[in-house]
This record gives structure tokens, C-alpha cells and sequence, in this order.
């Protein structure tokens, strides 16, 4: 490789077929399921479990499962849509703005316990949670948090990884001169990171609030132990109880089957329109000019 | 990585001590406090509040008959000299071994050749590999349980018309292999989005720099871009060692797939949570939380010093 | 460092101890010895919010008529889930003594699990006690405790029967099966006629099916168990048939071993890939929606029996109304779920709205319930059938005060045993061995008769 003869090379690569090919192929793969989804959500319950699963039956009723869904249980279902989009975007906003907050914190400024609270937020993450519902959830009934939205969007405002992702971001995109310059100026701290900080941390913001964003959405069982009120519930919550009301052995169900799966891929697509509206912004040259220094 | 070492080094010299920059410090550190507080507060409250109850609730006994005893660290001591936990952690010592490695280098090279600038329909496939990490863990393993599927699966049924058989996806030579397929499909684009950005971060001068050098795409991918990457790197590496030890959603969905595969303590966070909520073993459970986190601290902590050692050398 | 955190003295006490936190937290009611009927009569007048958890759909109907009945008292319907994350829900509400329901649906089998951690209410005294004939004896027994406590109002069961595929049958020539021999001689002639067709499917996670084997054979595992002192049998030799009989079969490769209730099973299921459906009284209509493409073909019979000329059933699934003992309305809470099991119009909705299998004489000596023809089921009368079915069930079967971990047990050993062909005893040994140990684990004091 090293041998290579120096060729004058343009400002834009040429593109590789190849390489076209194999990122399509993976993205292919990446994207079967979903294909399948679809399909599923456009098949009767009698056809979803007659008919060959990853293409279309004669009977496209797509529509009519959406409508369905929408119409469950007196239209629960956009109940629950919005409050998963109240809960991920209150703390996705909020938990990436801590984020970074405490990122920028954590990596510019020296005080005492900076590195052993930073090891502890790290350390917490290794204990999993889910074993420790019942503790958790006398804590919260304790200070009246269970059965609120709080319960949900307070804990999911902790976002160890933002926080770290954040750190990462601050010592690679925050030039320390630039802070020096600022202070000189006579700009005071806050002011330094609401003005000159947050524009350069752009990139690693969005990334955080993305991943905070869908890390709220599939939230599950955190909100299952928390909320009683099924007006409270997000959509996997519904949709689960909704798949537990098809399977009911015991009981009866209606045809649920097709509500719970046209549910799931419309569940999905706010996030996918969230990825490619954040996907935009990574894009955009100003974050890369502002990285370059 | 330039500019942490760059950062160090401006921090730890030697600082002129003269009173006013002694209360600059004070001020500084002052506002230290001040950024990371929101975080922290929140941070105490929702998250280490109730880890220490349970942690303290672990060195209790609760029995459905006789009431609750304060045991001290038995729960502990069963906890290490429990065959089915040790168990699951072997298995998934062996996912994360399986599966980390090829999800990560995977993402790498996704990562790195969307960042050439070589493919086209970036934006496309980008998206298409990212979209998953959107999919609820829930719906995941309802999609590809489907796809698994031994009679009416749709790869059983494709095998069955050329007349071969597809292999058992959910038996249990499989069901590892299965399961770690599900997890690189949900997190393959995540990883890859966050070592993209990362890449996005390094200063494009100096491929350029390099390419008008007459550097190759690979060379420039090796020499400078994964060097680059170690952080990033690293990043989602702790992840994923969290991530496989605490393994939980789609073993626990799949299990009613395959019951007779996945038992109860397929992975130690399942057999934690089976404990709790089927046998309410509550206290038990608390105590398998803990030493399943000590576990992955601790291969956190091996991990982090063996890489700080081959790149101080 | 936090002054907001130091105020909260609740939390403080809360950390003192897990069991000061419950204690502190929890209210239970004194049973009184009796309820008068004016005590009543002024409890349902006064203005009371019951909150009831149940995932029976549409039980806003049943709810309508108890608040048209009753004004004053308003109901709060909360779905929490189905089966075990309502469970989950409701054990851990109930421990932290506020955020519980007063009256929450309980299956049948989970009602000793409750009993043992003093969760409900007896119902006797409020009025339960005298309402026991108007079901059936063994629907009845369920919920009765060895001192003539009422833990529960059932509000539905499962009586066995055999659905089976009435085509498939006829192109094989095979005879209904009416003993567990005959059914193994089908099983084999079928199997060798068509290797792609089962007689039936073994799901090795459903331990309520082979409860329910156990309960026809007369095998009554905890039989006798009374508060911490639990009889576990699992080796009579009543069980031992039933273990050897699936495990023989599945070594022969007779039946299937499919999981159940899940997306393959649905599809074997409109695909003819079993020929029978072991099953209760509530399957029927589960079954209209579930293998819809198979409309016509299929047909209900008895569950064989181990000696010809006997008949015997057992029960599987079903659940009832319970009244916490949390409750701060135990009056209310307790004419509640008594009046929407009880109640003609309400059972009615019950069973023919939303196919709830009723547990109530009334009902099921009603020919407008009993002669509905089915049309999935070429025009049988399912529910008449299943009302015969349901006066044999044996009414001595008791469950483990923790039958949860019993069914997960189940599946771990003679689920998986039968499953993957093993000695089928050998499994029920260990299934034994592994609900001692868990028994002994929780302070029982364990007998084997």
C-alpha cells in the first residue's frame, strides 16, 4: 500500500460501485425486518397467519389496520402516541442540555471530586436495573413520584452515556484557547457555554439528544412498574398490553394481533423522521467549520 | 485525540500562583460545581438513591413465610456460589466475545467508508443501517422471531422450496448466535453513527494533507482515521460490554419461542429479574444486580486499563 | 449539600428498613366477623372511587350496570397487563401500601399466592359467604379457603374439552378419540398417514395445560397444603402416568413440542399442523380469531378419559374478581365483585360480549347461552357442550402458594423433558426436587404424603 505512485487526486473522490454494492447489501439486511413489518401491517389477521410472510396477500388492508389502530379503545392509541412524544422529547431535550452541561463541566474545570463523580456516574451504569424495580419503585412512591409522568422523564434525564459521549465531545471540539479568549473578553461562564460552547458542541448535542430520544421512546419497563393510569402510558407499554390482550389464554381477545403490529411500525415512524431531520444537521458544513479550528 | 493530549498538558503545567489567579481558580472550580450540578442532582435522586436502597435492601431476607431477617452478605455468598448465575455469565462472556467484536468492526467499516466519500446514496443507507437503533428492543425480537420462524418462517419456507432445510435457528446450537444476529441488527448503526461523528470531528486538513501526499483511501483509514477513532472507539466499547452482560429484552422475549432453549437463567440479568418477579426472591435478586454489576466493572475496568497500557507504549 | 433531600424525613424513615417502609406505608383491613346489612346499604350510599384492575376488554359494560345499580360509587377500570406483568404490577403496589387497586382480577391458581402474603380480603363476611351455590362446585372450591374464607368472586373458567379438526379426522378415518389410549392409537395411525400432521402439540411452557392433566388424572399435587405447612406430590402415581404418557408419546415422535401462543404456533395452527387443540372452554371463540382461515372444519368433544366409560374434566385457565386488603373501601370494593359476577345482566355481557366462559349455574343452564350454534364449528353448541363438560370437573385440585415459580419450574424440567425426549419421570423428579428446595428456601415446611 505504500507503494502507491502519487496520483493527482481531485477535491471529490471518485465514487466505488463496489463499495455502493455493499453498503446497499448491508443496508438491505438492515432494513428486511422492516420490510416484513410493513407487510404484516397490510395483511388481515386471517391472511397474516395463511399467507407467505415477506410478500403482500391479494388483500391489501394496510388502511384499514391503520385505522383500526387509531380507533382502538376510543383512539388510546394517539394517547399514547403523545405521551411517548411528550416523555422523550422533555427528556431527551432536557437530559442532552444536563449532558453537555456537566460533559463541559466535567472536562474543562478542575474541582475537587471531578473525577470521582464522573467514576461513579460510570459505575452505576454497570448495575442493571431491571432486578431492581420493586426498591426502585417504593424510592419513588416514597417522594410521590410513582404513577406520575415525572416518574418517567426525571430518571430518563440521566443520560450517563450523553455524559460521556458529551466529555469526549468537549475535549475534541472545545479549544481551551478560545475559552481563554472568551474569559479575557470579560464574557462570564455561563455566558462562555450558552454563546461560544453549545454552537461547537452542535454535533455531539444532537447525537445525544437522538439517542436520548429513542433511548425515552423504548423506554418499557421502567413505565410499566411506574404507571398504573393508562392514560399515563407510553406506546410500548399499550402496545404490549394490547399483545397480552391477543395472546390471552384465558380470556378473550379481539383481533388484536394486527392492531399490535400496524402499531408497532407506526410507533416507529416519528422516530424515523426524527433521524432524518437530526441526520441534517450533522450534515450541515457549519458544524464541521466550527470543529475545525 | 490531539486535542485531549493538547487539553492535558495545558492543565497540569505549571500555573503562576499569585493571588488572583488563586481566586480565579477558586471561581473556576466554582463554576465546575456549577455545570455539572443539574446533572448530578438529578443524577443522586432518580439514580443512586434507589441503587443504594437496594443495595442495602440486598442484605435482607424476605420469606413468603417467617417474615424478613437481616441476613448481612449471605445473599452474597450464594451469589458467588451460584452455579446457574456463573453459568449465565459464561454465556454471555461468550455473546460478548461472539458478537462485540463483529458488531463494532462492522460499524467501523461502515463508518469508514461512508466517511470516504466513495458511496453512493450516502444518505440512504446510512439511514437504512441507523434505522433499527429506532426499533423498540420489543418489536425487534418480534420481527426477527418471525423471520427465525423453524416451520412458517419465511427462511424456512425459502429453504423448504429448493428443497433443503433451513437451519434451526432457535434451537439451542443456534439460539446464541440468533440472539447476538438480533443485537448487531439494533445496534450495528448506533455504534456506527457515533464513530461517523467522531470521525466527522477530525480535521479534514489532514487527510487531505495525506491524500496530496499520495496516500491510498486505506492507508489514509489506517495511519490516521482509526488512530483517530480510539476514543470513540473505546466509547462503545464500555457500551457494549454493558450491553451484553446486561443482556435481558430479547432473551426474555424469545423465550417464548424456544422455552425449552432459553430457561430462566439464560443471562444473568433474566435469571435477576426471574428471581424477583417469579420466585420473589426480592432480596436475592437485588444481590445478583449487584455482583452482575461488580462483574462488568470490573471487565470494564480490565478492559480500560489493558488498552491505556498498549497505547502508552 | 442538598437541602432538598434532607427535608424529605419520609424518605429517611423509608430507609430504615425494607420493612419498616412496608409497614409504614401499608393499611389492611381488620376482617370484621360480620357486615350488617345496613353497614352496607350506607357504604353504597356514601360517595366512594373503587379502582379495579382487569384486562377483560370492554368491562366498561359490566361497570356501567354496578354504577347505575349503585350511583354513589364510582369504578376506576386500570388495565395493567395480562397474566404476569399485572402480577408484577399488583406485588409490587401492593408492597409499597399505596398505588394498589381495591379489587384487581386474579386467576384462578394465583389466589393461594396472594392468600400467603395476606394480600386479600375474605369476602365471607360481606356477603360472599351465602352466594357459593349459584356456582359451579368446582369453580366455587377454587376460591374457598380451608376455613370457609371467600378469597375471590370467579368470573370465569375453563372446563376441558378437545377441539379437533373434523376434516383431518375424516380423510384418516380417525375415529374421535374417547379414552387416552384410543388418542394414542389415533396419534400413531395419523402420524404415519401424514408425517406433516400432528394429532396434537405438547407446548412445553404451558404449565395450566399440564396442571390440568394432572386435575383429569386425579393427581392433586398440593393437595392438603395448608399455610406454611405445603404438600408437594409430584410423583404419585397419578402424575407419574400423565408424565410417562406425554413423554411416550413425544419419544415416538407422535405429537409436537411447539411453544404456544406465539406467531408459529398461530400459523401451525391455519395451517393443519395439528389435529386436535387440547383445551378449555374459553378456546373456541380464542380460536375463531386466532386460525380464522380455518372457519368450518373444526369440532368440540370431550377430553378423553383414562378408563372408558368415565367422565372427568378438569379446568384450565379463568379468572376472578378479589378485593385487596389494602383497600380503604372494603364494603364497596367487596358488593362490587360480587355484583358484577353475580349479576344476571352482567354475567350475560360477561359471556356472550366479551366470551368469558361463565362459572354461574344460571348462565349455563340458560338456553339462549347454552344452544348459541357456532358456526367455525360447523353449527355445534359449543357452550352447551362445555356446560356438560364443566358439571365434571373434579372439585379437589389446589394450587402451590406460589404457582407462578411452579409453572417456570415446570418448564424447566418436565417441559424441556418432554420436549427433547428425555425420561419424562426422571423430570417430574426434578421438578419436585427444585419446588422443595425453593419451598424450603421461602420457611415452608415441606411434606411429601
Amino acid at each position: 500500500m505504500t507503494t502507491t505512485a502519487i496520483k493527482p487526486r481531485r477535491h471529490k473522490p471518485k465514487r466505488s460501485t463496489v463499495l455502493t454494492i455493499g453498503m446497499l447489501a448491508a443496508a438491505a439486511y438492515f432494513l428486511l425486518p422492516l420490510f416484513w413489518l410493513v407487510v404484516a401491517s397490510s395483511k388481515t389477521s386471517e391472511d397474516l397467519f395463511s399467507t407467505f410472510g415477506l410478500w403482500f396477500s391479494d388483500e391489501f388492508n394496510l388502511f384499514a389496520n391503520i385505522k383500526l389502530t387509531l380507533t382502538q379503545d376510543d383512539g388510546v392509541f394517539l394517547k399514547w402516541l403523545w405521551n411517548t412524544l411528550l416523555y422523550a422529547v422533555t427528556a431527551a431535550g432536557g437530559g442532552a442540555l444536563l449532558a453537555a452541561l456537566a460533559g463541559y463541566g466535567f472536562s474543562k474545570y478542575r474541582f475537587k471530586g471531578n473525577r470521582t463523580m464522573f467514576l461513579i456516574v460510570l459505575g452505576a451504569v454497570m448495575v442493571p436495573t431491571t432486578a431492581l424495580a420493586i426498591p426502585t419503585y417504593l424510592v419513588f412512591s416514597e417522594i410521590g413520584l410513582a404513577d406520575t409522568p415525572w416518574a418517567i422523564i426525571l430518571p430518563s434525564l440521566v443520560n450517563p452515556f450523553g455524559l460521556l459521549l458529551m466529555r469526549v465531545y468537549v475535549e475534541a471540539a472545545v479549544p481551551d484557547s478560545l475559552l481563554e479568549a472568551a474569559r479575557i473578553d470579560g464574557a462570564s461562564e455561563l455566558r462562555i457555554f450558552f454563546q461560544v460552547v453549545l454552537r461547537l458542541l452542535a454535533p455531539g448535542f444532537a447525537t445525544v439528544l437522538l439517542f436520548a430520544l429513542v433511548h425515552t421512546w423504548n423506554n418499557y419497563f421502567l413505565p410499566l412498574i411506574m404507571l398504573n393510569d393508562p392514560e399515563l402510558y407510553p406506546i410500548t407499554v399499550g402496545l404490549a398490553r394490547w399483545q397480552g390482550q391477543a395472546a390471552a389464554a384465558g380470556g378473550a381477545s379481539g383481533d388484536l394481533v394486527p392492531l399490535v403490529i400496524t402499531g408497532s411500525l407506526l410507533s416507529i415512524i416519528p422516530l424515523v423522521i426524527a433521524f432524518l431531520f437530526l441526520q441534517r444537521y450533522w450534515q450541515s458544513g457549519l458544524v464541521a467549520g466550527a470543529v475545525k479550528q | 485525540m490531539t486535542a485531549t493530549t493538547q487539553t492535558r498538558n495545558r492543565q497540569e503545567g505549571p500555573r503562576p500562583s499569585t493571588p488572583t489567579a488563586r481566586k480565579l481558580r477558586r471561581g473556576r472550580a466554582l463554576a465546575g460545581y456549577m455545570f455539572v450540578a443539574p446533572f448530578m442532582i438529578v443524577f443522586l435522586l432518580m439514580f443512586l438513591v434507589p441503587l443504594l436502597y437496594a443495595a442495602y435492601f440486598s442484605l435482607f431476607r424476605e420469606q413468603l413465610v417467617g417474615g424478613n431477617v437481616f441476613v448481612g452478605l449471605e445473599n452474597y455468598t450464594r451469589a458467588f456460589g451460584d452455579e446457574q448465575l456463573w453459568t449465565g455469565i459464561a454465556r454471555v462472556c461468550l455473546f460478548f466475545l461472539i458478537q462485540v467484536p463483529i458488531m463494532l468492526v462492522a460499524a467501523l467499516a461502515f463508518a469508514l467508508a461512508l466517511d470516504t466519500g466513495l458511496v453512493r446514496l450516502k444518505r440512504t443507507t446510512r439511514l437504512g443501517i441507523f434505522v433499527p437503533y429506532a426499533v423498540p428492543g420489543v418489536i425487534a425480537t418480534l420481527m426477527w422471531g418471525f423471520l427465525y420462524g423453524p416451520d412458517f418462517g419465511p427462511f424456512a419456507q425459502l429453504a423448504e422450496k429448493i428443497g433443503m432445510s433451513a437451519p434451526d435457528f432457535l434451537g439451542p446450537d443456534l439460539m446464541l448466535g440468533s440472539l447476538a444476529n438480533i443485537v448487531f441488527w439494533e445496534f450495528t448503526g448506533y455504534n456506527m453513527v457515533i464513530l461517523f461523528a467522531a470521525l466527522r470531528s477530525v480535521p479534514t486538513e489532514i487527510y487531505e494533507a495525506a491524500a496530496v501526499d499520495g496516500a491510498g483511501q486505506w492507508r489514509i483509514a489506517w495511519s490516521i482515521k482509526i488512530p483517530a477513532l480510539k476514543g470513540a472507539l473505546a466509547v462503545c466499547m464500555i457500551f457494549s460490554i454493558i450491553g451484553a452482560f446486561q443482556l435481558f429484552n430479547e432473551p426474555q422475549l424469545m423465550q417464548s419461542l424456544a422455552p425449552t432453549v432459553i430457561d430462566a437463567a439464560y443471562t444473568p440479568n433474566l435469571y435477576a429479574y426471574n428471581l424477583a418477579f417469579v420466585g420473589q426472591e426480592y432480596n436475592y435478586a437485588a444481590a445478583v444486580s449487584f455482583v452482575l454489576g461488580l462483574v462488568i466493572l470490573v471487565g470494564s475496568y480490565a478492559f480500560m486499563f489493558a488498552t491505556n497500557r498498549r497505547s502508552r507504549r | 449539600m442538598n437541602p432538598r433531600f434532607s427535608r424529605r424525613t419520609g424518605l429517611t424513615a423509608a430507609l430504615a428498613g425494607p420493612l419498616a417502609l412496608a409497614a409504614c406505608g401499608r393499611h389492611t383491613v381488620d376482617p370484621p366477623k360480620s357486615v350488617t346489612q345496613d353497614q352496607i346499604d350506607e357504604a353504597m350510599r356514601t360517595p366512594t372511587e373503587l379502582n379495579f384492575w382487569t384486562w377483560v376488554p370492554d368491562i366498561e359494560k359490566e361497570v356501567a350496570l354496578f354504577q347505575d345499580a349503585y350511583p354513589a360509587i364510582s369504578v376506576d377500570i386500570v388495565n395493567a397487563g395480562q397474566g404476569n406483568p399485572h402480577y408484577a404490577k399488583l406485588r409490587t403496589a401492593l408492597r409499597a401500601g399505596n398505588g394498589a387497586p381495591d379489587v384487581a382480577q386474579l386467576e384462578f391458581q394465583m389466589i393461594p399466592s396472594f392468600v400467603i402474603t395476606e394480600d386479600l380480603l375474605d369476602l365471607g363476611p360481606y356477603g360472599a359467604a351465602a352466594i357459593g351455590d349459584q356456582f359451579v362446585e368446582f369453580a366455587w372450591s377454587q376460591v374457598s379457603g380451608p376455613n370457609g374464607e371467600v378469597w375471590a368472586i370467579p368470573q370465569d373458567t375453563g372446563p376441558m374439552g378437545m377441539l379437533y379438526r373434523e376434516d383431518i379426522f375424516q380423510a384418516h378415518g380417525i375415529e374421535v378419540p374417547a379414552t387416552w389410549d384410543d388418542f394414542a392409537a389415533a396419534a400413531q395411525r395419523l402420524h404415519e398417514a401424514d408425517p406433516e400432521v400432528y394429532l396434537t402439540n405438547f407446548a412445553p411452557s404451558q404449565g395450566a395445560f399440564f396442571a390440568a392433566m394432572l386435575w383429569q388424572a386425579g393427581a392433586d399435587p398440593f393437595g392438603g397444603s395448608e399455610g406454611p405447612d405445603l404438600n408437594v406430590d409430584l410423583t404419585s402415581p397419578e402424575a407419574e402416568k400423565v408424565a410417562r404418557y406425554w413423554g411416550e408419546l413425544s419419544e415416538q415422535d407422535l405429537i409436537s413440542v411447539d411453544a404456544d401462543f406465539n406467531d408459529q404456533w398461530y400459523q401451525a395452527l391455519n395451517k393443519g399442523k395439528y389435529a386436535t387443540w387440547i383445551a378449555p372452554a374459553w378456546a373456541p371463540t380464542f380460536l375463531q380469531s386466532a386460525a380464522a382461515s380455518t372457519s368450518g372444519l373444526w369440532r368440540v368433544a370431550p377430553l378423553p378419559q383414562w378408563e372408558a366409560g368415565q367422565a372427568v374434566s378438569s379446568n384450565w385457565g379463568g379468572s376472578t374478581s378479589a378485593v385487596m386488603a389494602t383497600t380503604r373501601n372494603p364494603i364497596a370494593a367487596a358488593v362490587f365483585a360480587q355484583f358484577i359476577n353475580t349479576d344476571p345482566q352482567s354475567t350475560a355481557t360477561m359471556a356472550n360480549e366479551q366470551f368469558l366462559y361463565p362459572p354461574t349455574k344460571a348462565l349455563l343452564e340458560d338456553p339462549a347461552f347454552t344452544g348459541q350454534q357456532l358456526e367455525f364449528y360447523g353449527g355445534q353448541e359449543v357452550n352447551g357442550l362445555f356446560a356438560e363438560i364443566g358439571t365434571t370437573v373434579a372439585p379437589d385440585f389446589q394450587w402451590a402458594p406460589f404457582q407462578d415459580k411452579v409453572y417456570a419450574d415446570f418448564t424447566a424440567t418436565v417441559g424441556t423433558g418432554v420436549a427433547e425426549k428425555t425420561d419424562a419421570f426422571a423430570a417430574m423428579e426434578a421438578w419436585q426436587a427444585r419446588i422443595e428446595e425453593y419451598a424450603k428456601y421461602q420457611g415452608f415446611t415441606v411434606r411429601k404424603p
